[in-house]
């Protein structure tokens, strides 16, 4: 056995462990899911049980749990689409104007997401309170735009800086216009990057709990703020949390299966180019 | 239609100046090169007439109308970068039709439109293909065609040959000169390699430092150069420039006096082509003897550098001229009515 092939061993047993540490969670959690609340308790945990599918309907129709799936999905997507439709053209122009303060403010997006985020929690809360959108999904979408602007700022700088700037004169010698070489040729080409940060906003934005849960604890409220609500006087509901917890990850598993290529350049990259 | 740059002066906002106020007026038809060394302002000038950079004062002019502040869109051009910048996204066929399609040209005009420019760029069989899976050269056709296509009166082209080897480029060079004789459009070109400039212009406007140092036609730039930096700078090898003075109807540089007729006495800069040196037999009236130094055959001619004080004079020969042996004394003439006479301390030209 050579050295190379010793250490390609070791390389792979130390991958194995890491994979086996963030894998078990999940199995786990599936397993709970369809475990009755009598497996669940037993003080030995067990890999082999009887499985039921009765959690899923007691929480989602029983609890009806089911539209806080459907509001999690409109504060996911709105706010994504809302981060994007500002953060993509802001990215722009950092990527290609030159302006006296550029980087200063570039850096300014970024000390947005420094403070904990619990620490603009009370100034949320009363300006959504005064403009009397407390409890609805506008406060939870607009509160969840305000940190992952930054995100979409940070990384599609750097996707359009891989553009060349000969692309954007080139369409406008085509006959396009400024915001049209944007629209038409530069954000197309951006594409790949523009999926890979929709896709971080729309986890972020649909695993978010603090702001979701202080800003719409109620009528609004999302899968995360959810789940606690499975926490009774009469003990926790395992089967139940696991259960609206699988429902929870599911999309974020295959989003990140579709676009896990893209989504390692544009984190790397992203940030690395800017 | 003519086209008129009347004082055009750029500053950059680091406070270096790309152009000192160029002017510069060219007709319909004409293939105008802009040739220069890097940071002469030939490619901001270019960038000035194509709408993507703006002047700092000046105006420009197409058909006698102010165009200074309207936008590419609206001028009527077509551009080829020097790095292609094709839209990788779409296929050759969509990056040629899409100055027609952002125009609203009907279908069917698109597709005859490209297949004819197409054609005569020989870029059919990649119709079909992404931008990544060209050649340079194939590449640089298509962004060619895209910038055509849609008939614009100018086409600018800044660099287009650059990034290409040297056999493409020679090629593509003659395939411009077709195309531009074919279209008759106005072709607006940058380059830095004179020979570029000199095989493809009808005329060249020479720029340095942000100035225009002349603007004339190949020949007649070659012929009479306006200063000594543009007859350094074009023809290759370069013209043979020496500082020296004339004193005694002869001109008298370190390891060297030749008679040049009658002069004004003083200093000056001395330049003959190295074609125009005439290597002769010993004894001929105003022979000069200098020593080789070494030989380059550029088949089928000889470059002879010969030693004149610490200086090398290049001669352009043949073999016929000499036998090529280091250290040997050659005998050259330098005919009066080659010579050409630059002032010492502005390089300008003198009578």
């Amino acid at each position: 056995m050579t050295p190379g092939t010793a250490w390609r061993r070791i390389a792979w047993a130390v991958l194995a462990v890491a994979v086996v540490i963030a894998v078990t969670p999940y199995v786990w959690l599936l397993l709970t899911s369809f475990k009755t609340r009598v497996d669940i308790l037993s003080p030995e945990p067990t890999w082999r049980f009887a499985p039921t599918w009765a959690n899923y309907p007691a929480v989602f129709i029983g609890k009806e749990y089911l539209p806080l799936l459907w509001n999690s999905l409109l504060i996911a997507g709105f706010s994504t689409l809302l981060s994007l439709a500002i953060g993509a053209p802001a990215a722009y122009v950092f990527a290609r104007e030159r302006f006296p303060g550029r980087e200063d403010l570039f850096f300014f997006f970024l000390t947005t997401r420094m403070a904990p985020p619990i620490s603009i929690a009370v100034p949320l809360f009363l300006f959504f309170t005064a403009t009397g959108m407390i409890d609805t999904l506008h406060a939870v979408i607009i509160a969840h735009t305000s940190f992952n602007l930054s995100l979409v700022v940070w990384m599609m700088r750097g996707f359009f800086a891989d553009i060349p700037r000969e692309i954007d004169e080139a369409a406008q010698m085509d006959g396009r216009s400024r915001l049209g070489a944007f629209l038409g040729v530069v954000l197309p080409l951006a594409a790949p990057g523009l999926a890979a940060t929709a896709v971080l906003c729309f986890i972020l934005s649909w695993n978010e709990f603090l702001y979701a849960f202080l800003l719409a604890a109620f009528e609004g409220r999302p899968l995360t703020v959810g789940i606690p609500g499975l926490v009774t006087p009469h003990g926790t509901l395992w089967g139940q949390v696991a259960a609206v917890a699988v429902v929870a990850t599911l999309p974020i598993v295959v989003f990140a299966m579709l676009v896990q290529r893209h989504l390692v350049r544009g984190l790397t990259f992203g940030a690395v180019k800017a | 239609m003519g086209v008129a740059l009347r004082g055009i002066r750029r500053t950059f906002p680091d406070g270096t100046v790309a152009l000192h106020g160029l002017d510069l007026a060219f007709e319909q038809g004409e293939f105008i090169v802009l040739l220069g060394p890097s940071g002469s302002g030939k490619t901001t000038a270019c960038r000035m007439l194509a709408g993507l950079d703006v002047p700092s004062a000046g105006t420009i002019e197409i058909d006698g109308r102010d165009v200074t502040s309207l936008p590419p869109r609206l001028r009527g051009m077509g551009m080829v970068f020097q790095n292609y910048a094709l839209y990788a996204h779409k296929s050759v066929f969509e990056n040629i039709a899409y100055p027609l399609r952002v125009r609203k040209f009907a279908g069917d005009a698109i597709r005859s439109k490209v297949q004819a420019i197409a054609a005569m760029l020989r870029i059919e069989p990649y119709l079909h293909r992404k931008p990544a899976e060209l050649s340079g050269g194939q590449a640089q056709r298509v962004a060619v065609a895209r910038a055509l296509v849609w008939e614009p009166a100018i086409c600018l082209m800044d660099e287009p040959l650059s990034n290409l080897d040297a056999l493409l480029r020679l090629q593509l060079r003659t395939e411009l000169k077709r195309l531009h004789r074919d279209l008759r459009k106005t072709f607006v070109f940058v380059t830095h390699d004179q020979e570029e400039a000199m095989t493809l212009g009808t005329r060249i406007a020479v720029l340095r430092d942000g100035r225009l140092e002349q603007f004339e036609a190949p020949r007649d730039i070659y012929r009479r150069p306006a200063s000594r930096f543009v007859a350094e700078f074009i023809g290759r090898p370069a013209m043979n420039t020496l500082d020296g003075e004339v004193r005694d109807r002869r001109f008298h540089a370190p390891g060297l006096s030749i008679p040049v007729g009658e002069r004004s006495s003083g200093p000056v800069v001395l330049g003959i082509r190295p074609e125009q040196i005439e290597i002769v037999p010993a004894g001929t009236e105003g022979a000069v003897p200098l020593v080789l130094d070494v030989c380059e055959p550029v088949e089928p001619d000889v470059l002879w550098f010969l030693r004149a004080g610490d200086r090398s004079l290049i001669v352009r020969g043949t073999h016929d001229d000499a036998t090529a042996e280091s250290g040997r004394t050659l005998h050259v003439r330098f005919p009066v009515a080659a010579l050409h006479w630059f002032d010492p301390a502005t390089g300008a030209r003198r009578p």
